[in-house]
């Protein structure tokens, strides 16, 4: 008798490597969003007043301190109400973004900081405003700082896009749940899934490393 | 904000809270028995040590895979293997596996960033191998552990509110079980936030206290560091 039944292993692999496509573009979706809406929070917290930056704060510790299982069952019965209507994938999107809001704040801001004062100070000598010195000066600075934080940040989403099952986003780890309950084949259906997951996540970490190595040299 | 219905099923809460508080810290305290003492064992092995190899891949296999997935597999494999456990000691071993993982990372980091110096001064001081590892290199890997160990108590706790899809009755399950029927779900929303972020804060500051008061020594500045 085998061990593993290799060929339903075959059988199963097309419908979990587009799964694996749906958790990857939710998780590019995602990052690219939070990244946005982090800039902004980032740039409010580091021009705006002391109440600006105590409500991004705030935020923050939010989103880093409530589980993330909670707010994603939040954001599925909040928006709803709030009159807005997604469908599953798009829900899923909306939480990862928001979860991931939180991070890129603080990977954003933790950049801007981590420049030398004397760029600030001699974007403002030459007469630029505060803002321009912030796009036009810190930001281009700041993208090559952040590339291995973001990779990183990247497989965190990835693995908080299996929450997502929960509210039935039809991603990578919802599929496999269903694959098993449908055959009642559970060992071979884990081992595909985890090791999709490694492939993806294994990668993603190795390029933080990497970039990371590389902005250092 | 409806603050009646929030008073009212705070009790309601509150024996979950306990669950949530139990499985975390017991599942904490295995993590750092068996993943600290496998990191320092770890640090002191050649890469080529099978058994280091054996634990690299454990560590990333743990880092690598999201944790529902690791609660999936450990719920539906142990049965498998005829062990029987109830849901709050699947929970525990779910949790443990995970947090092991991190943990012999945090334990390795730790103790391969003492200089190397410490340990040619204490070969120098007459010190033997045993001596020095544990009177000098230990003492100051372990301080330096305290604030990734604590970061992986407030990963613990959110990490056990996945636990609710196996239906295992901690806070997050309690708070969609009642939401289910009263659909006021901001209220519990606020709660859960009211009961998980002081808790978690909590923990924090606790371990930052630790860190400054029982391993204070070594460093002049004990105290100004720390925000």
């Amino acid at each position: 008798m085998q061990f593993l039944d290799l060929g339903f292993m075959v059988g199963i692999l097309p419908d979990m490597l587009l799964a694996a496509l749906v958790t990857i573009q939710l998780a590019i979706l995602s990052v690219t969003f939070s990244v946005a809406l982090g800039v902004v929070l980032a740039a409010c917290k580091l021009l705006g007043g002391r109440l600006v930056g105590a409500l991004v704060q705030a935020f923050v510790e939010f989103t880093r301190g409530v589980p993330q299982l909670v707010q994603i069952s939040i954001i599925y019965f909040a928006l709803p109400r709030a009159g807005l209507l997604l469908n599953e994938f798009w829900t899923g999107v909306a939480a990862l973004t928001f979860i991931g809001a939180g991070y890129a704040v603080e990977i954003i801001r933790g950049a801007v900081e981590s420049l030398d004062r004397g760029q600030r100070e001699s974007a403002i000598a030459l007469g630029l405003s505060e803002l321009q010195t912030l796009v036009l000066v810190l930001l281009p600075q700041v993208v090559r700082r952040v590339l291995p934080p973001l990779t990183n940040e990247l497989a965190n989403v990835i693995k908080a896009s299996a929450l997502l099952s929960v509210i039935s986003v039809n991603e990578l780890t919802k599929v496999a749940n269903d694959l098993i309950f449908e055959y009642f084949v559970v060992v071979e259906v884990l081992i595909e899934l985890a090791g999709l997951y490694v492939i993806i996540i294994g990668s993603l970490l190795w390029l933080s490393k990497h970039l990371e190595r590389r902005a250092k040299a | 904000m409806d603050v009646a219905y929030m008073i009212e099923s705070l009790p309601r809460l509150l024996p979950a809270f306990w669950v949530t508080i139990k499985v975390s810290a017991v599942s904490l305290a295995l993590a750092m028995l068996i993943g600290l003492s496998l990191g320092i064992v770890r640090s002191f092995q050649k890469p080529r040590n099978p058994l280091a190899l054996l634990m690299d891949g454990y560590v990333g296999l743990v880092r690598c895979t999201p944790i529902i997935v690791q609660i999936y597999a450990v719920y539906l494999l142990l049965p498998k293997t005829g062990i029987k456990l109830d849901l709050f000691w699947i929970g525990v071993v779910a949790l443990t596996f995970n947090s092991t993982g991190y943990q012999i990372e945090i334990a390795r980091a730790a103790v391969q960033s003492i200089d190397k110096g410490q340990h040619e001064a204490a070969a120098t001081l007459g010190l033997g191998r045993w001596h020095a590892v544990r009177l000098v290199i230990l003492p100051q890997a372990f301080k330096r552990m305290i604030p990734a160990v604590t970061n992986e108590m407030s990963h613990l706790v959110k990490a056990s509110a996945v636990l609710s899809v196996i239906s295992l009755f901690e806070l997050h399950k309690a708070a969609i079980s009642l939401q289910a029927t009263s659909f006021k779900f901001v209220e519990l929303l606020a709660l859960q936030a009211l009961l998980y972020l002081p808790l978690i804060l909590g923990v924090s500051r606790v371990a930052r206290h630790l860190e400054v008061s029982v391993f204070g020594f070594g460093t002049k500045t004990a105290g100004q560091d720390v925000r």
